[in-house]
């Protein structure tokens, strides 16, 4: 006689920060397309003030976590715990800065309108769901909303070829992508016999899984590693990453930088810290070897690049890295009792890089806006002479970057090279500071280019020397050199690059760039948020110390 | 002492603010920081003095064990000294030297500001990790101020070489704190003393420490950056890169020493690193023809002479090191003023460009010539009695291996010294002026009273402590016990006796007058050796070499990984992710599973094979889209050879629209593929796609046979079982959808929805009417709606 079916009990208000997202993106596009065009900046408007509100309401949820523990949500589908809602307030806080960007990014253009924004709702939401999920199908979902979301938003600029690029390539390899962690879902449930991370947890527990399902087990994280490492860019699935991040427009690249990049890494601890404990002598090494890779093969890269947007895309493949070798921290203390300081510090580098990465394209969005979109290094060139508060603005986001103390840049780099240290990890912490040393000399070159007085056009050997330090005369050929190298090796994005190069901007008059009050409050908190946890870092470790207390 | 450092940041930033509003008065706002500083010293220094120092606790992370916690004792006292003392008098000089305020001048007062107030911040601190944090600030400041005339690319490339080499070795220098404090538990300096650690970990860092140290002090091999920062104004070359800056490293050597000299190979490698710099150093500086630029060499080897004073951990040595520190600090920052006197006035500083100067020039004169005496180690200067306690140390206390080595190479390098301390005189009185060049020196307007001062003022303290040198006693011997505690330092004094070092003394004036009477054939001489021996690459250009490498490498490096083809970059992650999973699989590869259940299998999985490799193979797109179809349908039949009618139902279903999507996109490509890739790549896909297949196929009869080791109950059983009573339902894949996991439909559904909203989003942006030419016009203008 078969029981009664009760369905699962919902906690609806804890569910409310994924309602209001999901709400407030359908809203928008309903009621945006069923309306006339709104006033200058609502949409934008509508989408932070959307992300702000489950922002708020996580916070709520924070404390009823803090008084009841962690928990599991919608028979199991959702965890409940500090991690969630910090990922949620992260994930959302970016939202409402890179909304705030789109609004300038898309006034005027065949681009204006509520899809934008409503697509930024949609791709938090899935971060979110991906962050909290508490069962691989349910992380799946959402790893897939985010991922059509940025596709869509990457190639969202029609008008530019290299954003239909960037998107195509993105759709092309991300399609792959997905499908690698899908098929490692399956291996992975063949293996332990649920899908459900609170039921693996306590399959390994009982001591059921042992012998030939280990090799299911082990191929199912290879699988999701492929597919979550392609998330999180590291490298050798890295690949997609400068062409996507130079063609997408640039909050967009901002929105990937932090909210996919982060949404990655929050799916990547619930797989294998929370689920896979059992088993982290087996990802660990894997973890190690990518973060090496990603370390010295990344910043090798920028290095030649004369696209500014090219150079952060490195950059932001080397701070995946430095947050691989605190997850290797991590992996030495999954699953005991004292977790040890690898995943905070995870959580704080997540969050220090998003802020600074929103910030420093903010300011690139601003100036390249102002010159025709344009995105070479060149157009930073006499940016201190037009606008000195701006320049100081970038330089502090990129000496953050680099990881120069009393920053957030510092706080983060040191918590993770800390937390390797303690665990051990020698190697990875020498080799993350050498690294540390040619990203350093990566954003440097950004900088001197801002704070040189010449104008652009004039520059080609000036640039040549910053990158050199030789002789200017012999500089000039190999920066000529460089040029056709990287020519020659990108096909199409590059040769949009190379052909713009050759356009002579010498003599052009540069309009100074307009700084409207939506990108200034950007730049304004995110420069607030760097000095603040530079300075007085405490508060916020103290928050970050809370999340390794996961539901299971 | 927090109030002090706020000061300098406080005044630094607000100087740098204000622009170029206050010209070269900013240097006299500036001089009120390091005023401040000294004056605060002043009070303090009694107590410090009797061994009581200033703390001062504050925790900053509490959860990464960083704080700040400053600590002035004697040493620090006597580095304050030289930090806000000379910071002072180079604030006051600044303000004749830059006479002629150019864009830019006042910036270099407030970066100078802050500069003091790192520098102040790295002598004050007692956590290590304060003091890196203090160490890098002087280095980013130091490339601001080097670069600070930024149109000119000598001054940007010498700083770059600057930041690049202090820094790096900064970077590596963390590494080898953390490593040591997190071995010894304490990151404080005063803890560390009072319980040295040891083990194979601390040796590691220490060597980490200790490169730091040495790029920061311009130590071989990494002191190129040091000549080439000569290009920034003489006044911060003053201050920086003779008095302050370039003595971090061996602050921090001094500190470190008297725990970990006999750690590890930290005696081994400071003695070879400043025995080397020393002869190198005095070698180049001999061979100079701008004064600065002698200076600068002459700062590398009284650099390299500092670390072997400091390096060995013996306190009757190191006592030589702090006088030692105080004397040069005093002398070179005179030198470089005279120099730099002689350069705005003259407007030159080439020693062949010099013909003697005025009577008017006397008292500069003066003040060059008992600078360069005191730095040649002449009786009855400060000079002579630091180098007197270092020999007499070295020769009384050296007991470990090789420190009578290290006297041979001190005598040669005061030998070196005096002789191009007595170039650096004959040069000013015009000795080797040529004959060609203008000698306009002659007619030079001399220096004011105010831009004379500071200089001499240096030099009146170096006769002093000289010739009383009971007025630096009681600092040399308290900062040698607060290097080591528990000791009994010596007194400083002129005349020490007639003892070994008084000889060696002696040898050294000697040889040193030979010297400069035959310099004609001896630089002969010179440049002939270092032209044998030019194909060993100088520090300078092994710098180079690696940025080059850097470069290239990278170029090489980006050509290969990052080429912009998307075939290649899917093979790279299609192999990972087949190889991956292969890795473990193949260690449990069953034994194979029977193939063939039914004759009819036989046809459709050739049909299956032969249409996926026609697939790949066919150059018409329509063609291959119906080769895939065919897989698909093949595929059907498969399932229903097998059992399973309605999964083959479904296939057959989407196999068919995809087949018609497929018409339909194909409509707007073109017919055929245009294969433009490279022989090479055919084989290399051919490969992968290989790959792809095998890992699939062992990774499917791996978890096939699997399954039936798995424990629980199986789980589809119980679904049919429960699919009718509980969701009335009879086909069990709908109510698998619908009711079993119906959550997970629900979100495949908003999958579904962003999807469209994407697909939407998409087509109206792209039907859009756009104003023409709106974009190309410049920015944005937001007052002008778009029309849709």
């Amino acid at each position: 006689m078969p029981q009664e079916f009760v369905g699962p009990s919902i906690d609806w208000f804890a569910l409310s920060p994924l309602l209001v997202l999901l709400g407030g993106g359908l809203f928008l596009l309903v009621a945006g397309a069923l309306t006339p065009r709104w006033p200058r900046g609502w949409y934008a408007l509508a989408s932070a003030s959307t992300a702000g509100t489950a922002a708020v309401l996580s916070v709520f949820q924070w404390s009823i976590i803090d008084r009841d523990g962690p928990g599991t949500l919608v028979a199991g589908a959702l965890a409940f715990d500090h991690f969630a809602q910090f990922m949620t307030i992260l994930l959302c806080s970016a939202v409402v800065l890179v909304s705030l960007l789109c609004d300038d990014d898309v006034r005027g253009t065949d681009r204006e309108g509520p899809e934008v924004f409503a697509l930024l709702l949609m791709a938090a939401l899935g971060g979110v769901v991906m962050a909290s999920a508490n069962d691989l199908i349910v992380m799946f979902l959402g790893l897939e909303i985010l991922s059509l979301a940025l596709y869509v938003l990457v190639a969202s600029d029609r008008r530019r070829s290299e954003s239909q690029e960037g998107g195509m390539k993105y759709f092309v390899l991300g399609g792959f992508a997905s499908a690698f962690f899908l098929y490692g879902i399956a291996l992975l449930y063949g293996g332990t016999g649920s899908t459900n991370i609170s039921d693996i947890v306590a399959g390994f527990q009982a001591g059921v899984s042992t012998g030939r399902e280990d090799a299911l087990i082990l191929a199912g994280v290879a699988l999701l590693l492929v597919g979550l490492g392609f998330k999180i860019a590291a490298v050798p699935f890295h690949v997609w990453v400068p062409d996507v991040y130079q063609g997408a427009p640039t909050p967009i690249t901002a929105f990937m930088a932090s909210v996919g990049k982060a949404s990655a890494f929050a799916a990547l601890l619930r797989v294998l810290v929370v689920a896979l404990p059992f088993h982290r002598d087996d990802w660990r090494p894997v973890i190690w070897v990518l973060a090496l890779l990603s370390l010295t093969l990344a910043p090798m890269m920028a290095i030649v690049q004369t696209n500014v947007k090219r150079m952060l895309a490195y950059g932001s493949i080397s701070h995946a890295g430095f947050m691989l070798v605190a997850f290797e921290a991590a992996g030495h203390r999954a699953g005991e009792a004292d977790p040890g300081t690898g995943m905070q510090s995870v959580v704080v580098y997540l969050a220090v890089y998003s802020a600074l990465t929103i910030g420093t394209m903010a300011v690139i969005s601003l100036v390249s806006r102002a010159q025709g979109g344009d995105t070479r290094l060149t157009i930073l060139a006499g940016l201190a002479t037009r606008h000195p508060v701006l320049a100081l603005s970038l330089t502090l986001l990129l000496i953050a970057q680099a990881g120069v103390p009393l920053t957030s840049g510092f706080v983060a780099k040191f918590g993770a090279i800390q937390a390797a240290v303690t665990e051990g990890s020698y190697v990875i912490a020498i080799v993350a500071m050498a690294a540390a040393v040619i990203a350093a000399f990566v954003y440097l070159r950004i900088m001197v280019t801002v704070w040189m007085s010449t104008a652009p056009g004039a520059d080609r050997q000036m640039l040549a020397y910053v990158s050199l330090g030789a002789p200017a005369d012999d500089a000039d050929g190999d920066a000529a050199d460089g040029d056709a190298a990287a020519g020659a090796a990108a096909t199409s994005t590059s040769t949009a690059t190379a052909t713009s190069t050759e356009v002579d901007t010498t003599g052009a008059a540069i309009a100074p760039e307009a700084i409207t009050l939506s990108t200034a409050v950007v730049i304004a908190a995110t420069v607030t948020f760097t000095i603040v946890v530079g300075v007085a870092p405490g508060w916020f470790l103290d928050l970050a110390a809370n999340v390794t207390n996961y539901a299971r | 002492m927090f109030v002090l450092l706020a000061l300098h940041l406080l005044i630094g930033v607000g100087i740098v603010a204000s622009g170029d509003r206050l010209g070269r008065r900013a240097f006299a706002v500036a001089a009120l920081a390091p005023l401040a500083t000294v004056v605060w010293a002043i009070t303090q220094a009694d107590a410090v003095l009797d061994g009581r120092p200033v703390v001062v606790e504050v925790t900053w992370v509490e959860q990464l064990g960083l704080g700040l916690d400053l600590r002035l004792d004697a040493f620090g006292l006597a580095m304050v000294a030289l930090v806000s003392g000379i910071g002072f008098l180079v604030c006051v000089y600044a303000v004749g030297y830059f006479s002629h305020p150019k864009q830019g001048t006042a910036r270099l007062a407030g970066l100078m500001t802050l500069f003091a107030g790192a520098m102040l911040g790295v002598v004050m601190a007692d956590h290590l990790l304060a003091l890196f944090v203090a160490w890098e600030l002087t280095s980013v400041t130091s490339y601001l101020l080097i670069g600070n005339d930024d149109r000119s690319p000598r001054a940007r490339a010498a700083a770059l070489q600057a930041i690049l080499i202090t820094g790096t070795g900064g970077l590596v220098m963390l590494v080898g704190i953390i490593a040591v404090g997190h071995t010894a538990g304490t990151y404080r300096i005063s803890e560390l003393l009072a319980d040295p650690p040891s083990g194979g970990v601390i040796s590691g860092g220490l060597v980490c420490i200790l490169i730091g140290a040495f790029t920061k002090s311009a130590q071989a091999p990494f002191g190129s950056w040091l000549p080439g920062a000569m290009v920034a104004p003489t006044p911060i070359s003053a201050y920086l890169h003779s008095a302050t800056m370039v003595k971090a490293g061996v602050y921090l050597v001094a500190r470190l020493s008297p725990i970990f000299a006999t750690t590890g190979n930290w005696r081994l490698l400071v003695l070879v690193v400043g025995a080397t710099t020393m002869i190198i150093g005095g070698l180049r500086a001999l061979r100079q023809y701008d004064l600065k630029l002698l200076l600068a060499y002459g700062t590398v080897s009284q650099l390299g002479f500092l670390m072997l004073l400091f390096g060995t951990g013996q306190y009757q040595i190191a006592q030589a090191g702090v006088a030692l520190l105080l004397a040069h600090g005093a002398f070179k920052a005179a030198l470089f003023m005279v120099v730099g006197m002689v350069d705005h006035e003259v407007g030159t500083r080439d020693i062949r460009e010099l013909h003697g100067f005025g009577s008017a020039w006397s008292p500069t004169l003066v003040v060059g010539v008992l600078g360069a005496a005191s730095m040649a180690g002449l009786p009855p200067l400060f000079g002579f009695i630091a180098k007197e306690k270092a020999l007499d140390g070295y020769v009384e206390h050296g007991d470990f291996i090789g420190s009578g080595a290290i006297v041979i190479v001190i005598v040669i390098g005061s030998i070196l010294t005096f002789a191009y301390s007595a170039r650096f005189v004959l040069g000013l009185f015009g000795v080797f002026g040529t004959d060609d060049a203008d000698p306009r020196s002659r007619a030079a307007h001399a220096p004011s009273v105010l831009f004379l001062a500071p200089a001499a003022v240096l030099t009146v303290s170096t006769v002093a402590a000289g010739l009383a040198p009971v007025l630096v006693d009681r600092l040399v011997r308290a900062s040698t016990l607060a290097l080591q505690p528990g000791v009994t330092p010596s007194p400083v004094e002129l005349w020490a006796g007639f003892n070994t070092a008084l000889v060696l003394s002696l040898i050294v004036i000697s040889t040193g007058l030979v010297l400069t009477a035959y310099r004609v054939p001896l630089g002969r001489l010179q440049r002939r050796a270092s032209d044998a021996i030019s194909w060993i690459p100088s520090a300078e250009q092994g710098f180079l070499a690696c940025l080059r490498g850097m470069t290239d490498g990278s170029k090489r490096v980006t050509a290969l990984v990052q080429n912009g083809s998307l075939p290649i970059y899917l093979a790279v992650i299609v192999t990972v992710a087949a190889v991956a999973p292969l890795i473990p699989a193949v260690s449990v590869f069953p034994s194979l599973p029977k193939l063939i259940d039914a004759p009819i299998q036989i046809p459709l999985g050739i049909l299956v094979v032969v249409a996926a490799l026609g697939a790949a193979v066919v150059r018409r797109r329509i063609a291959a889209a119906l080769m895939l179809g065919a897989v698909g349908y093949g595929m059907a039949g498969l399932f229903i050879v097998q059992g399973a009618p309605d999964l083959a139902l479904t296939q057959l279903v989407i196999e068919t629209l995809a087949t018609v999507l497929f018409v339909l996109v194909l409509r707007f490509l073109p017919t055929k593929w245009a294969d433009r890739s490279p022989a090479i790549a055919r084989p290399i896909r051919i490969g992968v796609s290989t790959l792809a297949g095998v890992s699939v196929f062992v990774m499917a009869l791996v978890s096939s046979a699997a399954r039936d080791d798995v424990a629980a109950p199986n789980i589809s059983e119980e679904m049919i079982a429960r699919s009718a009573p509980d969701a009335k339902g009879n086909n069990v894949v709908n109510v698998i959808l619908v009711d079993f996991r119906g959550l997970d439909t629900l979100g495949e559904i908003t999958v579904l929805l962003v999807a469209a909203v994407g697909a939407v989003a998409l087509a109206r942006t792209g039907r859009r009417r756009l104003i023409p030419g709106r974009r190309e016009q410049g920015h944005a203008r937001p007052d002008q709606g778009a029309g849709s």
